[in-house]
């Protein structure tokens, strides 16, 4: 709750802060400004199941901690953003401004409890990143990803608004518990028009995580925007995202599970079948890594498609661990093709990392470990992340569903190991990259969480 | 006379829409919208919404409509041929898989059809509305509904800023 009014204030002061004459004081301000959000969150923590205003919004310590992962990866990924301030023509203010409401909406779309809240958190997240994606205005792919992700998305509100309306015309409500009691009802488990509506409200949310076959959006705009604000969308975007499709499906319409769970079962095999499979045949690392979100929005669904009682905890840590390797990874990447880029373009193919390890260790091991976390391998977060959503897809007894699973992660590892091997055993001429401390201190941290959680998952359950 | 009111204005909005769909000129098109936007403003005046039905004359009718048209005038394509002011607005469509595209809306038609041919509605609320809804909305939104409201506002600030960015020219000599 607090976050929100905090952000929505601070995001209007970063604008004046541009203002000044140097540049120099937004990114410190921008980090304080996370930082006290990120303490003013935990101000409602272990005060119960609350609701604001009027029943609009509410606040759990599961919501908090989708907001703390939120703004954490918000405050890690702004910590990177150190350099943009050398370019003359950069409008740092304006990006830090945008970054913050954004996050305004990313809470809004975790802890809402009435429709409205969800469409307006959900309009701020999206125009936000339309903004975001095309802000390197001088490459013709960022424009391009800008005006094909504004298109598909402004579609996607479309549907996703039509079926808020026909879940209002079902159910005469615009709040979960509203719904929910409507749902409980005899004549509601069997209303076609509130399944219409389920539908089409559930298409609009899948675009939003980019679930096939509505990812069409995603390798373009992943690959078009610049890479900070692809760290951007695919961690911060994804976690609110599923936190929002958790809630909804949770909350409101348990009482049919029968009816969506096929529905939403297709769509996380198709997601997981394209996601791994089409990033194999990639060239591009910054590709590869667009298609791996695919594929991770995919073992999120899985979790969703189970419902237990495990499930916000087991999409809870997954976001974490997939959240923190994303950041890292995207770290080093940036900085790689930063240092080889070809006629002035940053250079983001396998090749870039050919024979980082030698000179760059630090890079080259933070980089490992993210690549590991991603794949699932044991001792990293991602692992357990992983174990956590296939235990929950097992309790349900969805064997089919994890049998597909398993076997694309198996081939995950063959296209997240390709970077590892390039970085390690292939010849290259890759000089000492210097690292910013900032910078350093950042892919240290998220390298050193997913390690921690990776030994110790069970720290994790102890701070919930 | 509500009946005769109610299948007039619907079939203004459908066969305008259809219009749309089938004409080949742009500036056409643009008029079969305002002809469905009415239409439509008409049948929430119908349903007792007339707050919404004015803002749909107010939005959709006098902004949005006027935009396009705008958009329109100032997208024309470089046409050297001597009689280019007066050829009309050709809609160039270079993809012509019809099939698929009528199979999907057939389809899609289908389901809606089923959905609200099955569908139970009922009504909520009072069902003669005789008052306006004007002052009922503007207490709500500033009592419950005043989160989202000043949200909005966000919204719009967010949008503002990135149109503005958007727009700005860093590059004048290109």
């Amino acid at each position: 709750m607090y976050p929100i009014i905090l952000l929505s204030v601070l995001g209007i002061v970063v604008l004046f802060l541009g203002f000044m004459k140097s540049k120099n004081i937004l990114l410190p301000a921008t980090l304080l400004f996370l930082a006290l959000a990120l303490g003013s969150n935990f101000i409602d923590w272990n005060q119960g199941p609350l609701l604001y205003f009027y029943g609009m919004f509410s606040v759990t310590n599961l919501t908090l901690a989708f907001n703390a992962i939120v703004l954490i990866s918000a405050f890690l990924i702004v910590a990177m953003t150190r350099g943009f301030q050398d370019d003359e023509e950069a409008q740092p203010a304006e990006y830090y401004g945008i970054m913050l409401f954004s996050l305004v909406g990313a809470i809004m779309i975790i802890g809402y409890e009435h429709l409205i809240i969800f469409f307006v958190g959900i309009e701020i997240l999206s125009v936000a990143m339309y903004i975001l994606t095309g802000s390197d205005k001088r490459n013709l792919r960022s424009n391009e990803a800008s005006l094909k992700y504004f298109l598909m998305g402004a579609f996607a509100t479309g549907i996703m608004l039509f079926g808020i309306a026909l879940l209002y015309g079902a159910t005469g409500a615009f709040s979960l518990t509203g719904i929910r009691g409507f749902v409980s009802t005899a004549a509601g488990a069997q209303s076609y028009i509130l399944y219409a509506g389920l539908l089409l409200l559930l298409i609009g949310m899948l675009f939003k995580v980019s679930a096939a076959p509505f990812h069409f959006w995603t390798p373009d705009v992943y690959d078009g925007a610049p890479s900070i604000f692809t760290t951007f969308m695919s961690t911060i975007v994804k976690t609110a995202g599923f936190a929002a499709i958790f809630r909804l499906l949770s909350h409101s319409f348990a009482g049919i599970y029968d009816f969506w769970y096929i529905t939403l079962a297709v769509i996380t095999v198709l997601t997981l079948f394209v996601g791994n499979v089409v990033a194999v045949y990639q060239d591009s690392f910054k590709r590869m890594m667009a298609y791996s979100s695919i594929s991770h929005a995919g073992y999120l669904l899985i979790a969703l498609t189970a419902l237990t009682a495990q499930t916000e905890r087991s999409i809870l840590f997954y976001s974490m661990a997939y959240s923190v390797a994303t950041i890292s990874a995207f770290g080093v990447l940036m900085l790689i093709a930063k240092e080889k880029s070809l006629d002035g373009r940053p250079n983001e193919s396998y090749d870039a990392f050919n024979g980082l390890a030698k000179q760059n260790p630090l890079l080259a091991f933070v980089l490992t470990v993210s690549m590991l976390s991603l794949a699932g391998i044991p001792l990293t977060a991602g692992f357990w992340g992983k174990f956590f959503v296939f235990s929950s897809a097992a309790d349900r007894g969805l064997i089919w569903m994890l049998v597909v699973a398993v076997l694309m992660s198996a081939v995950g590892i063959y296209y997240y190991f390709r970077v590892v091997i390039a970085s390690y055993m292939k010849e290259g001429n890759t000089g000492k990259i210097r690292v910013a401390p900032f910078y350093q201190i950042v892919l240290v941290a998220a390298t050193v969480i997913t390690i921690l959680f990776g030994l110790a998952p069970g720290f994790f359950e102890q701070l919930l | 006379m509500e009946q005769v009111a109610f299948y007039g204005f619907s079939a203004l909005a459908i066969i305008s829409a259809l219009f749309i769909l089938l004409t080949r000129n742009l500036m056409y098109a643009a008029f079969g919208l305002f002809l469905a936007l009415v239409g439509v403003a008409a049948l929430y005046v119908l349903a007792g919404a007339d707050f919404l039905a004015i803002t749909q004359l107010l939005v959709y009718v006098g902004g949005i409509l006027v935009l396009l048209i705008f958009g329109i005038m100032l997208t024309r394509p470089a046409d050297e041929r001597p009689d280019a002011a007066t050829r009309p607005n050709r809609i160039e469509v270079v993809n012509h898989r019809r099939f698929w595209g009528i199979l999907v809306a057939v389809v899609l038609f289908g389901v809606f059809l089923y959905t609200i041919l099955a569908a139970n509605f009922t009504l909520i609320g009072d069902v003669l509305i005789s008052r306006s809804t004007i002052r009922t909305l503007g207490v709500e939104l500033m009592t419950s509904h005043l989160l989202p409201f000043e949200i909005a506002g966000i919204l719009l600030l967010v949008a503002l800023i990135g149109a503005a960015y958007l727009a700005m020219n860093r590059n004048p000599s290109a």
